[in-house]
């Protein structure tokens, strides 16, 4: 009779739950992932890596690396072929790695990409046309609510430029020690390999903002930031501009990450701005440095 | 679409005016009734065996056939299920005649009744369309004792049903939305109870189910794809009788009766289900899982004069589920209709026969949940006051001629909310909803017309308007179908419908219950559009003891409505101002074969159709599968009399999996600690997975006996059934979820209905 009455009470309740397995209707076409974003003033790094099937054991940034591919970056006529090298994430304890090299990159000029790996070609181009943004104001919020919900962070002011479409990016530069947490998906991650030392993190902003219907105007932006922090905590913090192929790239990998978090929201395919991959070329210029100081823990 | 107007208006007048120079004639009209109950019997056949030709009654037991004058004419009155009558007429005058038919087991219990059944489904100009006989479905295997028209019609080809626990039906590739469920000329918004286990029909209370998925007569409008009309009984006009149910979760009574002998008559039916009674004491304390629903049926009818008759039905039905997991999910799902209608027919001599209807309806749905945290709730409510008229003119036997007018006031109210974050007090303020109105009004005429002995064809055009204060649709529906008789058993029909429809459900492809959302047109969301091509041969074999037919259609549907990526609804926002607009094709080809009498009955069906549909906003502007895409539906449907006490039935479904959306890959975004690091998804393309494929056989016994009680007899019945017989685990639906153990990603399918026992014990007095 108990067994009777659950039965039928809710169906969810009874409900058998069981690991299948999907094959999608066509077969699996192996992609190439290739985020590049040039800074001006910055050494041009390129990410490449290998999309990994989707039911695929999670694997080291290490070993989907497309290791082999060849990138040539070309400005005025000057191809350059980027060379791969890597970088120690101390934060997870791994490498990450890159194609690199080359001249810094410059505001006003253009730039041509093309990856050649595994017998396909991939071209992309950008130019750093954007303008830089002054930052008018940061201050300090303990609760703001946005698609994500409730979160403490930081709010900037800043006067966007009338006439022209412009995207913007939170960064903020600081350093951490392995007491301080990620928000999301880090949140279990705790560094194991700086001997507690504090290492540096650029932590960059998920919401690309946008002055669509509001050009011209004042903006004021309400940030989440990545990770714990602490009263007297310093930071120097930056806004992007970044380019519209950049910005609409990354407006799609934060919606998509709100369809994976979020069981009612509809699913978001990533809007690829290279053909043939999945990724972005493109370009973000910094705003001048505002130092920050947190005047409270977190909540 | 000016000019196949009036070629229609044409080929009327000609045909009418054919007529007028014929000879002299006579009309035999009457109504067609159950001889214990004086119930209507609806679409039961008038034969004329000399002639070869015929009629059926129309939803209200009448008909009408006007004849040349003859001496003598032998008249055969039919329904599946009675003892057929043969009468002998003397033709030189207007008659008015009344059959009153004689239920098979009413008369023989050890017969197994091998009567000739009607050729209609041959011999009718109209195609698409499949009468359920409401007799017959109480001995098909039931879920949990219950029997459920919902779950017949579902049997049917060119008839799907979503995932197991899904509400609603499938039409010709069509979505839910787009199905009119009338119950007794009310429209009924959402048909099943709760995981669309049951449906909202009481099946003790139903007189007759039609079901018309092509080639829709005029008189029938604003839905794309199918028209499932449900009519209440009216209940014993002679005697008082009642009848009831006990099953494992419902109990049911029915009792009806004269008002007054032969004049009026009552019919009062409730359902309701005690599992949340029974479950009590069994929860834990503080539990708030919980779910019951209910339903009512009732019905006055009066017979005013000798050419009048009034009818009141009412309906209601409503769920009341709460579910509180320990962890991250709670649901809270509240729903129900109800309907009153009241009709007044009217018959103007012989052969012009009135039904005047004032309908109000009412649907309202809210579902909260809270999965993975994360919030959302989903409101809507329709209410709907409506007036109807429709003349039929039986003329002559070349001609049934339906013309008349709908008018509906549409109020709604819809709302839909998502939070990323549960914080257990952000319900919708539901009486701040803003209510949205317009006016739906229709005119329409059909005629039905013999051309010759093999070829008929029904004609009609229905013109709707939509009215709100913002915007105006006016649309001409043109509706033909011909048919061409092969043999004296076999036809070729084709038809072609154009239907316009103001409403849209908007279906959500993510969430596990239903979160889906009313709206009506609007400037930005224009009227849902479909034409759709079907031609089928349609053969009977053994003197009717089998029909076949074979199907073929197409159809297209334009200004279909869904969520776009990303979409989650925002409480300050109309849903109207956040949905994507695109196309929708279907093709298929449908086999049915039935056998109707003897001691095993039942039909096999099956389905091979590709629904499709492309959205500029949506899989990168490509086409993608319909969710509910199936390429095969198979339907096997058995019942066999083992002798007067014991009935065996059997069902058998199989049909592809639905399509859904799968990621097939993953990228890692490793941008150095940011909110942006981690894995995302490769998709390519929308719903390219399909779910496992669903298959089921169900059985069931039934024993029927006479028995006594205080001296008195009754009918009693036990039904021993098994859902599910071999518990597949069918898919309700999937997620996918990252397995840390093997630290990969996997699908995990759930499943609701194991095999399911039940018993339940029937009774009639």
């Amino acid at each position: 009779m108990k067994y009777l009455a659950w039965t039928i009470l809710f169906l969810l309740a009874i409900s058998c739950q069981k690991d299948i397995e999907i094959k999608p209707d066509t077969a699996y076409e192996e992609q190439l992932f290739i985020e590049g974003i040039l800074y001006p003033g910055k050494v041009p790094r390129i990410y490449v890596s290998r999309a990994l099937p989707f039911f695929q054991p999670e694997v080291a940034p290490q070993e989907v690396f497309a290791r082999g591919a060849v990138v040539i970056l070309t400005n005025r006529g000057v191809a350059l072929t980027l060379q791969a090298d890597s970088v120690f994430d101390p934060f997870r304890c791994r490498w990450i790695p890159f194609y690199q090299g080359g001249a810094v990159a410059q505001q006003g000029e253009t730039y041509d990409l093309n990856i050649s790996y595994r017998g396909k070609s991939y071209a992309a181009s950008t130019t750093i046309n954007q303008a830089k943004v002054n930052i008018s104001s940061v201050e300090y919020t303990e609760e703001f609510f946005d698609v994500y919900g409730g979160h403490d962070g930081v709010v900037i002011q800043l006067q966007d430029k009338a006439g022209e479409e412009n995207y913007y990016r939170f960064q903020m530069n600081r350093m951490i020690d392995n007491d301080r947490l990620h928000a999301h998906t880090l949140g279990d991650v705790r560094s194991d390999c700086t001997n507690g030392n504090m290492f540096p993190i650029t932590d960059l902003g998920r919401t690309v903002f946008s002055d669509e219907n509001i050009d011209g105007q004042l903006l004021i932006m309400a940030i989440e930031v990545s990770f714990e922090y602490k009263e007297g905590d310093s930071t120097w913090i930056f806004m992007q501009s970044l380019d519209k192929r950049t910005a609409q790239f990354y407006k799609s990998v934060d919606s998509q990450l709100e369809s994976i978090f979020n069981p009612f929201v509809e699913p978001v395919f990533i809007d690829s701005q290279i053909d043939g991959a999945i990724g972005v070329f493109g370009s973000a210029v910094l705003s001048d440095s505002v130092l920050f100081i947190y005047p409270q823990d977190n909540p | 679409m000016k000019t196949s107007s009036i070629s229609i208006v044409f080929l009327l007048s000609g045909l009418l005016s054919y007529e007028s120079v014929a000879q002299k004639k006579y009309t035999l009209s009457g109504t067609m009734k159950d001889s214990q109950t004086g119930e209507a019997l609806i679409g039961a056949t008038v034969y004329i065996t000399s002639m070869r030709k015929g009629t059926t009654t129309n939803n209200y037991g009448f008909y009408s056939l006007t004849l040349p004058m003859q001496d003598s004419i032998a008249v055969v009155f039919s329904y599946l299920g009675y003892q057929p009558q043969i009468k002998k007429i003397y033709f030189n005058n207007n008659l008015e005649l009344d059959i009153e038919l004689v239920l098979n087991e009413d008369v023989l219990d050890e017969v197994v009744i091998e009567a000739q059944r009607s050729d209609e489904n041959v011999q009718r100009a109209q195609m698409g369309v499949i009468d359920i006989p409401v007799t017959r479905i109480s001995e098909l295997p039931v879920i949990l004792g219950e029997t459920d028209i919902l779950k017949v019609v579902q049997l049917l080809p060119g008839v799907q049903s979503g995932n197991e626990g899904t509400t609603g039906f499938f039409v010709r590739g069509g979505n839910t939305d787009q199905n009119l469920v009338q119950l007794d000329e009310a429209t009924v918004y959402n048909p099943n109870h709760l995981f669309g286990l049951f449906s909202t029909f009481n099946s003790r209370a139903l007189n007759n189910v039609t079901l018309i998925k092509g080639g829709f007569p005029a008189q029938y409008g604003g839905r794309l794809s199918s028209i499932l009309d449900v009519t209440m009984k009216e209940g014993n006009n002679r005697e008082v009788r009642g009848s009831g149910g006990i099953g494992l979760i419902t109990s049911h009574l029915s009792l009806e009766g004269p008002l007054r002998k032969e004049k009026a008559s009552f019919i009062v039916s409730g359902r309701r289900t005690y599992i949340d009674l029974l479950a009590r004491p069994f929860t834990a304390k503080g539990n708030r899982s919980n779910y019951h629903f209910y339903d009512i049926n009732a019905k006055l009818n009066w017979q005013a004069g000798a050419n009048d008759k009034l009818y009141l039905s009412y309906f209601t039905g409503r769920d009341n589920a709460e579910y509180k997991e320990t962890v991250g999910i709670f649901y809270k799902i509240l729903f129900g209709n109800s309907t009153a209608t009241l009709r007044w027919n009217h018959l103007f001599g012989q052969k012009l026969f009135l039904n005047t209807s004032v309908i109000y309806n009412q649907y309202d749905q809210n579902i909260e949940t809270v999965q993975n945290n994360s919030f959302s709730q989903v409101f809507s409510g329709i209410n709907n006051i409506s007036a109807k008229t429709e003349f039929q003119y039986l003329p002559n036997l070349h001609h049934s001629i339906r013309f008349g007018a709908h008018y509906t006031n549409h109020e709604f109210l819809s709302k839909g909310k998502t939070e990323a974050q549960s914080s257990g007090n952000q319900s919708l303020n539901i009486g701040s909803i803003p209510s949205k109105y317009f006016d739906e009004l229709a005119f329409y005429v059909n005629d039905e017309i013999n051309i010759s002995e093999n070829v008929s064809t029904s004609l009609g055009i229905r013109a709707p308007a939509f009215i709100s204060n913002k915007v105006e649709y006016f649309r001409i529906e043109p509706r033909a179908t011909l048919k061409v008789s092969v043999t004296p058993t076999s036809s070729i029909k084709g038809s072609y419908t154009l239907m316009n429809q103001f409403l849209h459900l908007v279906p959500s492809s993510t969430a596990s219950v239903p979160t889906n959302v009313w709206v009506p047109s609007s400037l930005r969301t224009k009227p849902q559009l479909s034409e759709q091509f079907a031609l089928g041969y349609f053969n009977n074999f053994d003197q009717n003891k089998y029909e076949a037919s074979i199907e073929f259609y197409y159809k297209t549907m334009d200004n279909q409505v869904l969520f776009p990526a990303g979409n989650q609804l925002v409480e300050n926002f109309d849903v109207d101002t956040a949905l994507v607009y695109g196309k929708g094709w279907s093709k298929g080809v449908e086999f049915f074969l039935r056998k109707n009498t003897g001691r095993l009955t039942g039909w096999i069906s099956y389905t091979l159709s590709k629904t499709d549909q492309q959205f500029a906003d949506l899989n990168f502007g490509q086409k993608f599968p319909f969710q509910y895409d199936r390429r095969h539906s198979v339907s096997l449907v058995g019942t066999y009399s083992l002798n007067k006490r014991w009935t065996l039935s059997s069902v058998f479904v199989y049909s592809s999996g639905n399509a859904f959306t799968l990621p097939v890959g993953r990228i890692n975004v490793a941008n150095g600690g940011s909110l942006f690091e981690g894995n995302y998804f490769i998709y390519e393309g929308k719903n390219n997975a399909r779910l496992p494929s669903y298959h089921r056989l169900d059985f069931s016994a039934t024993y029927k006996k006479r028995r006594k009680i205080f001296g008195k007899e009754y009918d009693s019945e036990w039904i021993f059934s098994f859902y599910n017989l071999y518990s597949r685990s069918n898919p309700y639906f999937v997620y996918l979820y990252v397995d840390h153990n093997e630290n990969k990603p996997k699908a995990k399918q759930v499943s609701l209905l194991p095999i399911i026992p039940s018993v339940s014990y029937n009774f009639k007095f």
